[in-house]
Order: C-alpha cells, then sequence, then structure tokens
C-alpha cells in the first residue's frame, strides 16, 4: 500500500517537473518570438520614417517642378501678348506700314526673324551668349523671348 | 565467417546511410534591391539654324526688287505672304518654340526628379 502511494507520488513529482520544465520552454520560446517581433517593428518603423522622409523630399520636389512650369507656361502666355500687342500696338496696320516704310520694316521684320530663330536655338537647348546673358535694358534684350534669352532679366515698364 | 558477416553487413549500412550524416545544408534564399539602370540619355542636341531674309515687296518697288534679285543672279520669283498671314506666320513660329521649350523643360525635370545626379 505504502509502496503504490509512493509510486504515485513518484509519477506525480516527475509529472510536475516535466510539465514545469515545459512550461518554462514554452515561455522561452514566447520570450524569443516576442523579441524577434520586437525587432522586426522597431526595423519596420525605421523603415516606415525613411520612406516618409523620402515621401516628403518627392513632394518638395514635385511642387518645386510644378511652380518652375507653371511660371514657364505664364511666360508663354506673356510672350504671345507681347507679340500680338507688336503688330497692333495702338492700331498699328503692319501692312500699311510696310508700303510705307518699306525699307525700314523690312530691317525691323528681319532682325525680329533673326530674333525669333535664336529664341528656337535656345528653347532646343543651345547655350545662352554672355551677351544674352547680361543683358538687362530692354534694348540689349531679345525681345522675342526676353525670359529664354535671360533667366534673370527683370522687365520694367 | 560470422564476424565477417557482420562486418559486411555494418559496411553495406554505413555505405547507404553515409550521406546523410550531418543532414543536408539548408538553402538560404535572400532579396538584394538592387536599382534600376539608368537610362541616362545625353539631351538632345541644340538647334542651329540658317539666316533667311525677308523681301517686302509692295506694288510700287516690285520692279526694282525683281531687278535686284536678277542682278544678284537669283531667280526672279518671291513665296508671298499677305501682313496678315506674316503675323500667323510669327505666331505659329512663337507657338512652336514654346511647345519646344516646355517639351525640353519637361524632359529636364523628369531627368532631375528619376535620375537625380549622386551629389544631388
Amino acid at each position: 500500500m505504502f509502496g503504490q502511494i509512493k509510486m504515485v507520488i513518484t509519477v506525480l513529482l516527475i509529472a510536475g517537473i516535466a510539465g514545469a520544465g515545459m512550461y518554462v520552454m514554452k515561455l522561452r520560446s514566447d520570450n524569443a518570438i516576442l523579441k524577434a517581433n520586437q525587432f522586426k517593428l522597431e526595423t519596420a518603423i525605421t523603415e516606415q520614417n525613411k520612406v516618409l522622409e523620402q515621401q516628403k523630399k518627392d513632394f518638395t520636389a514635385i511642387l518645386e517642378s510644378n511652380k518652375k512650369l507653371n511660371v514657364l507656361i505664364g511666360t508663354f502666355k506673356k510672350d504671345l501678348e507681347d507679340l500680338d500687342k507688336r503688330f497692333t500696338k495702338k492700331n498699328r496696320d503692319i501692312g500699311k506700314l510696310a508700303i510705307d516704310r518699306t525699307e525700314a520694316i523690312e530691317r525691323i521684320i528681319n532682325k525680329g526673324g533673326k530674333n525669333a530663330a535664336r529664341c528656337i536655338e535656345l528653347a532646343s537647348g543651345a547655350e545662352h551668349t554672355p551677351e544674352e546673358l547680361k543683358a538687362t535694358l530692354k534694348s540689349e534684350i531679345n525681345p522675342e523671348c526676353p525670359a529664354l534669352s535671360n533667366p534673370n532679366y527683370v522687365p520694367y515698364q | 565467417m560470422y564476424h565477417i558477416n557482420k562486418i559486411f553487413v555494418l559496411a553495406i549500412i554505413v555505405l547507404l546511410t553515409g550521406c546523410s550524416i550531418g543532414g543536408e545544408k539548408k538553402i538560404k534564399i535572400f532579396s538584394i534591391e538592387k536599382p534600376r539602370e539608368k537610362l541616362d540619355y545625353p539631351m538632345p542636341t541644340a538647334l542651329q539654324l540658317e539666316e533667311l531674309k525677308w523681301i517686302i515687296i509692295t506694288s510700287e518697288n516690285a520692279q526694282e526688287v525683281f531687278k535686284k534679285l536678277e542682278e544678284a543672279g537669283i531667280d526672279p520669283v518671291l513665296f508671298g505672304l499677305t501682313d496678315k498671314d506674316y503675323q500667323v506666320l510669327a505666331r505659329n513660329f512663337a507657338q512652336i518654340r514654346q511647345k519646344l521649350q516646355e517639351t525640353n523643360n519637361l524632359l529636364e525635370e523628369y531627368k532631375k526628379y528619376y535620375e537625380p545626379k549622386e551629389k544631388e
């Protein structure tokens, strides 16, 4: 009888120790998983921050680029208006002017054509000449495309 | 004889299972993010336009103009535009130039955005 009780207690004891051991093992395994998860989360946060930082930089670059293009399109509109004005300012009739002052208008038109051709060269990516970049006066600047001819030129009224 | 058989059987077992000792090596798969190659085209070559000369011809100077052309050895023929059409031509050229400039600018901006220089 006593022997049987002893055996049961021994079995229970062994089972208890084994259970505790397994429980500790499980805890250690859980702990390892949690540590790995924590590390992954921290890495993910760092990466997310990097992505956010890059996105911020990209947005700034896009805004800046949009602004630049809008300014450019604004200058296009103004250039076309200026061109129209040159033909029609003060009810000017270029046809009648050409009849009255043929040689003078021929000279003006040839100069205008030369300037317009230079504008096309610049628009296609030609390098500016030092004279073009130095031009600050209305008489010095290419009137067909002032903004393109010298990006730093400030028109005055 | 009995021992020889035992050794023989043992040798066969070792021979057949020998390769599995230590286990197979695990294959490690990892990915490296490699950026896409840059297209890096040079910007288009700038245009170099040839100069042309406009001649204004009216009913009064027509004969004189043709005479001058003949004297200079140029065929006495002119391709004409009215004053209104000349204005249209000037406007059309201005628009072509603007489109060229816009396209070039867009190209530059795309290049700057997607293929920035290393130091930028």
